[in-house]
């Protein structure tokens, strides 16, 4: 195996220090010169017609710019993909949830701009409005847009293989229904922007955003600006989860009156209206019927679900097709038909979140195989093994598994939990679970249909050739994207990681689809490796040429030139090199021929170094309907067992161990990996065990904030024994793939399994609050 | 959220306190902690024109021992009382429930007074202080007037405090050594969190040490008010004790419990919640009853 010297180890992250002492700028962090304050006005009904909006008053405020209302903006439309735009910037006619955008105003200061927002009058006509899916398919229920008359946003009908047939050949077949709940994503940072429309016509948007290149593309669009005199800027950023990867009504309304102004605008959602722009996890009501030999192979699944999506597609239509297709893996299986629905209701719209679309899907179907597995005497981690994927294998709807370590994954967290020692000896009100799970590892398209590379990377050298920087449009929300394309550019190059820079998260510095679906460490990661081996392929033919030694007879490493045969004389480099540094006091001296004198060389010879780098996937998945969905270059897995304890007379679970397998391919930064796998866990459990989005029957969010709407404590947090899982992922960078998403697949079944195993009932419904578990354990009690 | 404008006021005594009380009336609100007054004024819920700051009044922030009671100032916070060893020694429920009010972040600012005057049916504090038959100190220029504190609260968010007054201390009998008392809340996470139920018990065993010579049973969350349960308490005075009594009593304080259906949980939960809690707290009171 390859020998690296940078990645592979335990590095410190590069924003550790500025975010440990607060020196990290996030964007509400920033002032302009001259810059107003936005604000906006938001529907307080779930559904209605828009008679007329008065702005008189609070355009007369003192104070006040600008008010803007859908007779500025337009009736644009725009969304997350192409073929679904169905929103406007401001609502006109009418509005569709509760917290639906009417006007923004821009003040000198936020005061003044909410005193606006209260003056702005709007006449209603309340029209019938549907929060359930079951109520939006009604006949003749409300329509919430006109091109939907059913309120269906998508349908999505698969089939692979017969699952008819295959059921004929089965021994059992099993039908569970199951339901989870809407999210909230709870990042800490909520969404805040400043728009800045300079007088040469250039608009800057510094954003709280996942992705700095859907946002600028959707910004010129709806304000009818080419896409070049757009730059998205994006600081530091707070977490991001899915909710921050497309554009936002307040990103839009903020550019809309900077460029009105001509003035800096800021802009921030309160936590309130984070929960109102909502954009996180659906609920999904999931129908699953399995069927199985008696030697527990599994034969075929069919899947039902409908999803209630709110009132905007947002990432709808990716959503409903990727509750279908990620349940082909990780087990072997020959027929799958899948039925999705995705229905408008009159709530906030959901979208994307940390396993975007699979979450719920593999939470009912790992809670289903347990039971099988029961049900054919067999123990469930048995009952994996014997159906599990391994590298090569491609599932019934064209996903090629290039590698997968799901069975290392399974073997680890058996060995690592002491499964074996626990499974079915653990005393009434303890209980042992386990459950696995696999993701994309990016996105094996963009959202829209374009030839686009996913990113495109540039290493510039400085001139005095000490330092290298990476220029990249990819998003450090908090996942560790920087750190790791600083390892990625250190290793190719053959420097040391504290000599490597990172500017990122700007359009200014290349393309990159941005932070979502797991691809950064893939995509940009493979951009940035070009990159820095160009650069490096450069500085060594300048110095092959002086020294007379052919550039495969070289190497770098370490900040090093190193010599494969007889060191030649480089006498003449370094003295040249120390008279340009007469004075300094750490010129190379004894040492080898250092990285930065020939890297110095190199620009004195060609002027600056610079190499850039691209990657986009190549031709990828099936051609049926709805195949771009869940076709990635490389897919991550993991498996989980959690060790839970139930008390039994209130019914609160307590998740008091988590072992925790994951195949990232390899890690570039052991540290960055574990710590996205405790982040997978910290996520799930809260899913599991507390989160609920929830709404009186005017469509008002009652627990709109982090003290009601319960995401875990510290103490709540169990400990967790990671295991990371390398497979060597041949289309990835160093062999890396995914970690960011796949690792929350395994942890809500574990936990439903390991509930199960203490309190002997299924439960079928998140979350598994104390009152849920205790229902089920008095109707388990009252049956006997 | 911003907060409204508003004037403030940092008296250094409870006579200046009480003379800008008075002369403002309805206008004026005392601010203590501020972790509910600040949070409602940003809400909206409120927005008194004057906030009269308690903080710079050292009387406030004392915990002292009086001939055999223990006289706690209005601004003792949530976090003083959790760490006290005056409310550890014989008081230790009402230091468990300060213990796990909110957050650290909270307890920091929280203040006991605080606590009671919001008068949420689900707080922390109340239940411990009312089984151990605390009772409140309300001044203002008119005067002084004590009262149990089990008959200040009048619904959620109302108390007999009037318009003028300000609580300024809360007054415990140290509790006999034969005597001791438990605190219990149910949530749905470990931390930061609002009791669905919660549960203080108190007894005082005998000189034999078998039989309950006296018993206080409070429940949270599950009426308007935090409520002593009579029936509970009746079943247990003047009985020995065995584990069936706690169980008898815990349905008892059920029976008595008036819990309503919201978003947080069910009424049917709660009752049968109740019955737990007071079983599991009177049995936390009796191990300390008895370790005495």
């Amino acid at each position: 195996m390859t020998q690296y010297t940078v990645i592979n180890k335990r590095a410190p992250r590069l924003d550790a220090p500025d975010k440990s002492t607060g020196r990290a700028k996030y964007v509400d962090d920033m002032t302009l010169p001259g810059m107003l304050f936005g604000a906006l006005l938001q529907s307080p009904l779930a559904h209605a017609r828009i008679l007329n909006i008065d702005v008189s008053k609070a355009k007369r405020l003192p104070g006040v710019k600008a008010v803007v209302t859908a007779e500025d903006a337009g009736l644009i439309k725009y969304g997350v993909s192409p073929a679904r735009y169905d929103e406007t910037l401001f609502c006109h006619e009418k509005v569709r949830y509760v917290g639906d955008e009417i006007a923004a105003v821009a003040a000198v200061d936020l005061e003044t701009a909410l005193e606006a927002i209260s003056l702005i009058k709007v006449d209603y006509e309340e029209l019938p409005a549907v929060f359930t899916p079951e109520e939006a398919m009604a006949q003749g229920a409300p329509v919430i847009h006109e091109e939907y008359p059913g309120n269906v946003c998508a349908e999505v009908h698969q089939e692979f293989g017969d699952v008819e047939a295959a059921f004929q050949d089965c021994d059992l077949i099993r039908t569970d229904r199951f339901v989870n709940k809407r999210q909230d994503a709870a990042f800490l940072e909520p969404n805040g922007c400043i728009a800045d429309y300079d007088r040469f016509g250039n608009l800057t948007l510094y954003t709280s955003t996942q992705v700095p290149h859907y946002v600028q593309r959707t910004v010129a669009m709806v304000l009818k600006l080419p896409v070049g005199r757009v730059r998205v800027i994006k600081p530091y950023v707070g977490g991001g989860f899915g909710p921050k990867a497309a554009a936002n009504p307040m990103e839009l309304a903020a550019c809309l009156l900077s460029k009105k102004i001509g003035r800096p605008v800021k802009m921030n959602y309160s936590r309130e209206q984070v929960f109102l722009f909502s954009r996180a996890r659906h609920q999904f009501v999931h129908t699953l019927t399995t069927g199985v030999k008696k030697d527990g192979t599994i034969m075929a699944l069919k899947n039902e679900c409908y999803l209630e999506g709110g009132a905007y597609a947002s990432f709808g239509i990716a959503t409903v097709y990727y509750a279908g297709s990620l349940l082909a893996a990780p087990y072997r299986l020959a027929n799958m038909k899948y039925d999705g629905y995705r229905v408008y209701t009159n709530k906030p719209a959901c979208g994307a979140q940390r396993g975007h679309g699979g979450v719920a899907a593999r939470a009912a179907w790992e809670q289903q195989l347990d039971a099988i597995a029961e049900e054919l005497g067999m123990d469930p981690i048995e009952f994996r093994l014997k159906n599990v994927m391994s590298a090569g294998d491609i599932t019934c709807n064209d996903l090629n598994m290039s590698s997968f370590g799901m069975k290392d994954c399974i073997e680890a967290v058996k060995k690592g939990s002491g499964w074996s020692e626990k499974k079915g000896k653990m005393p009434k009100g303890k209980g042992i679970g386990m459950a696995c799970g696999f993701f994309v590892s990016g996105a094996g398209y963009p959202i829209y249909r374009s030839d686009t590379y996913h990113a495109t990377v540039t290493v510039k050298l400085s001139e005095d050739g000490g330092t290298a920087t990476v220029y990249t449009g990819a998003a450090e929300i908090g996942q560790g994207s920087d750190t790791t394309m600083a390892l990625i550019a250190a290793e190719a190059l053959g420097v040391r990681y504290e000599d490597v820079r990172v500017a990122s998260g700007d359009t200014e510095y290349g393309i990159d689809l941005g932070a979502y679906s797991s691809r950064t460490t893939l995509m940009t990661g493979h951009a940035t490796k070009e990159a820095a081996e160009s650069v490096k392929r450069q500085v060594l033919q300048v110095l092959g040429d002086r020294l007379k030694v052919p550039v495969d007879q070289m190497d770098i490493k370490n900040g090093y030139i190193v010599f494969k045969g007889e060191t030649p004389d480089f006498s003449s480099i370094r003295t040249a090199y120390i008279k340009e540094h007469r004075g300094w006091t750490d010129n190379p001296d004894e040492e080898p021929l250092t990285f930065r004198e020939a890297a110095r060389l190199a620009y004195l010879e060609k002027g600056t170094i610079v190499g850039t780098g691209k990657y986009k996937p190549g031709k990828l998945g099936g051609k049926y309907k709805g195949a771009a969905v869940g076709t990635s270059p490389a897919y991550g897995c993991s498996a989980q067992v959690a060790e839970v304890s139930v008390d039994m007379e209130t019914g609160k679970v307590s998740v008091e161990r988590v072992t925790d397998a994951h195949d990232c391919g390899f890690a570039i930064n052991r540290t960055s990996v574990e710590g996205q796998m405790e982040g997978s866990v910290s996520m799930g459990l809260g899913e599991a065990l507390l989160e609920e989005v929830k709404f009186d029957e005017k469509g008002n969010i009652l627990n709109a904030n982090l003290a009601e709407y319960k995401i875990p404590t510290c103490l709540d947090m169990p400990n967790v024994k990671s295991l990371i899982v390398e497979s060597n992922e041949p289309n990835g960078p160093f062999g890396a793939k995914e970690v960011g998403e796949g690792a929350i697949m395994p942890t809500i079944p574990a936990i439903l399994n390991a509930v199960y195993d203490a309190i002997g009932v299924r439960i079928n419904e998140l979350p598994l609050t104390p009152e849920r578990v205790y229902m089920a354990i008095r109707r388990k009690k009252g049956k006997q | 959220m911003l907060l409204p404008k508003f004037d403030y006021h940092e008296p250094l005594s409870v006579d200046e306190a009480c003379q800008i009380m008075s002369d403002l009336g309805e206008k004026a609100k005392p601010l203590a902690g501020g972790t509910d007054l600040i949070v409602n004024m940003k809400k909206k819920i409120l927005s008194p024109e004057h906030l009269v700051a308690l903080s710079r009044i050292e009387d406030l922030r004392k915990i002292e021992l009086l001939n055999g009671s223990v006289r706690i100032g209005a601004c003792v916070t949530a976090a003083e009382l959790a760490e006290s060893q005056e409310i550890k020694r014989g008081l230790g429920a009402l230091g468990q429930g300060a213990g796990i009010l909110g957050s650290p972040l909270i307890r920091n600012l929280a203040t006991v007074a605080g606590n009671l005057v919001s008068a949420r049916p689900a707080a922390d504090l109340p239940p411990p202080l009312m089984a151990y038959g605390a009772e409140v100190v309300l001044k203002s220029r008119r005067g002084e007037r004590t009262l149990p504190l089990e008959t200040f609260f009048q619904g959620p968010g109302q108390t007999l405090l009037e318009i003028d007054e300000i609580l300024t201390e809360i007054i415990i009998q140290r509790p006999p050594e034969s005597a001791g008392a438990g605190y219990i809340k149910l949530g749905t996470r470990k931390a930061l969190e609002i009791s669905l139920v919660n549960v203080a018990a108190y007894v005082a065993l005998d000189s034999s040490g078998t039989t309950i010579e006296a018993a206080r049973v409070v429940l949270g969350a599950v009426a308007p008010t935090p409520l002593r349960s009579p029936s509970a308490e009746k079943l247990l005075i003047g009985e020995k004790v065995d584990p069936s009594l706690f169980e008898k009593a815990g349905q008892a304080a059920a029976k008595d419990s008036r819990p309503i259906d919201d978003f947080r949980g069910s009424a049917q939960y709660r009752r049968d919640m109740v019955a737990v809690l007071t079983r599991r707290a009177l049995n936390m009171a009796l191990e300390q009853a008895r370790r005495a």
